[in-house]
């Protein structure tokens, strides 16, 4: 796949020196859902989560542990019911009416009549600006996705669709990268794949970027910080630093230190807590 | 091939069903089964052959269409924009979906004497063909608008649309299937309304014909008008069953 990327790095990279502003700041969220017949479910207890600018966080849990409905606080999607939701200083909704979000949630959400073009343009005409055709074919190359302009959603695998959508929530330069299991439907080999030029096109565009998983090896790979979340009511569990040195390529993955990381934050996904 | 095997049964299935139909009426015609009010099939073509028959025909099946058409036409646009009125400010979605019950619940027969002082003898056609239509595209188009998906929605609200994008970007295009499914039914509803709204006195079309025919005891003439009016419904419901294979295939 192509490597270039004739962008300038963005200018929001933290410069030396200035204090690193904060990127979103979750405290004390709790996230209690109603359901039938006066039941409750909590689905989030107490959660904090601070990103600064340019970070990379990975939020990794077992299923149901409710880290895509951190991922949803953050976007706008829901509102917590008890603590505060700030993004760069604001409602997590002021981010996106101001079309400075990017989105690629594990459901894709294509637009079936729309070819892959469109698709990726899909955000400036929703924004209503005019489509800027060279960054939307910079996008295309960047995923690899050259020759497949006019194809339809249906007419791609699994795997392209991905790349469709995650190019659709790069192309308009976000503030923000939230990132939802967007590789859970892809094979293990497509998806280290995909992981590996996640990390080239984060490494050139340095986008504060919040990704969902369950994938600890994926989380290792491309985080800067990995947030362990256990389940029933959600809650973080341990925040753990991974300063491997970038690009984390099979010399890193194949290294000690990176398997010991993995089995560790394993065991920590596996185990009960201590009470 | 087995797929080709069951289309070539499907037709030959259709073909026979038609073809018994065909000489079933032929047959009732012959020998009087049904009274002499069901004539022979081949009398009712020798009627329309005639070149007097076939241009009071061909006359009076245009000004039916035209007031088909016109009513089609009328009728899918106001129900698109009361579609679109339910959508964006939904406390009026319950007033209009219980209006177009009501409207489509009212009896033709009892709405007529109101057109006809309204719209007038001419116009009752149209507005009773728009009615038809308009219920059935209401209904078609709202379930169109309700078929978006909720990732689908989730992705217009992080990107920031507004209500009128969304509209213009999802809802619309992801409506048209439907829309044009709705089509299908309203094409003969349309024909079928004009054709009960020229009972009312209008001055031309297949429905005066029907009343005078049957008046006059012209049963060639009746069978024709009816034949005529159904093969026109056939025809615009084929076409439009093929516009939505395309429109399927393009929107989904």
């Amino acid at each position: 796949m192509p490597s270039t990327l004739s962008r300038p790095a963005p200018e929001r990279a933290v410069a030396p020196g200035a204090p690193p502003r904060s990127a979103v700041s979750i405290s004390g969220a709790d996230k209690v859902f109603t359901l039938s017949r006066g039941r409750t479910l909590q689905a989030l207890d107490a959660v904090d989560l601070q990103i600064t600018e340019g970070e990379f966080v990975a939020i990794i849990g077992p299923s149901g542990c409710g880290k895509s409905t951190v991922l949803r606080l953050a976007a706008g999607l829901d509102t917590p019911t008890n603590g505060t939701v700030e993004i760069f200083g604001a409602a997590p909704r002021t981010l996106a009416a101001q079309h400075r979000l990017g989105v690629a949630f594990q459901e894709h959400a294509l637009l079936p009549w729309a070819s892959v073009r469109e698709n990726i343009a899909l955000p400036y005409r929703v924004a209503g600006r005019r489509v800027d055709d060279a960054r939307v074919d910079e996008l295309i190359e960047l995923v690899g996705l050259g020759g497949f302009e006019k194809a339809r959603p249906k007419q791609l695998s699994g795997g392209m669709r991905q790349r469709v959508s995650i190019a659709r929530a790069l192309v308009l330069s976000p503030d923000l990268l939230l990132l939802d299991e967007p590789f859970g439907a892809l094979d293990a080999v497509t998806r280290r794949k995909m992981n590996a030029e996640l990390a080239r096109i984060w490494a050139e565009e340095r986008i504060t970027t919040i990704l969902v998983t369950h994938d600890v090896d994926e989380a290792l790979i491309l985080a800067d910080r990995v947030v362990v979340m256990s389940g029933r009511p959600g809650h973080v569990r341990t925040v753990v630093d991974v300063d491997f040195p970038r690009p984390r390529g099979p010399e890193t993955t194949r290294s000690p230190e990176f398997h010991a990381l993995v089995d560790r934050l394993t065991a920590l996904l596996d185990a009960p807590e201590p009470m | 091939m087995i797929t080709g095997a069951r289309t070539t049964t499907r037709i030959a299935y259709a073909a026979a069903g038609a073809l018994l139909l065909v000489v079933g009426a032929q047959l009732i015609g012959q020998f009087e089964l049904a009274g002499k009010a069901w004539p022979p099939l081949t009398d009712v073509l020798a009627y329309v052959a005639t070149p007097s028959g076939s241009s009071l025909i061909q006359r009076n099946l245009l000004v039916t269409l035209g007031a088909a058409g016109q009513g089609f036409v009328i009728g899918s646009a106001v129900a698109l924009l009361g579609a679109t009125a339910a959508l964006l400010v939904p406390i009026l979605r319950p007033g209009l979906d219980r209006f177009a019950a009501i409207l489509n619940a009212v009896p033709t027969i009892a709405l007529a004497p109101l057109l006809i002082t309204t719209a007038g003898r001419e116009g009752t056609p149209a507005v009773i063909a728009a009615l038809s239509v308009g219920f059935v595209m209401f209904v078609a188009t709202t379930s169109g608008f309700a078929a978006t998906s909720a990732p689908q929605q989730d992705l217009l609200t992080v990107f920031g649309a507004s209500r009128r994008r969304r509209l213009a970007l999802l809802e619309l295009p992801r409506s048209v299937p439907a829309f044009v499914d709705g089509l299908t039914l309203a094409a003969p509803a349309a024909i079928l309304g004009a054709t009960i709204g020229e009972w009312f006195g209008a001055p031309q079309g297949i429905g005066l014909l029907l009343v005078s025919a049957m008046q006059n005891y012209q049963m060639a003439l009746l069978w024709a008008a009816a034949l005529a009016a159904t093969l026109a419904s056939l025809v615009a419901y084929l076409l439009l069953v093929q516009m939505q294979r395309v429109a399927v295939r393009r929107f989904s």
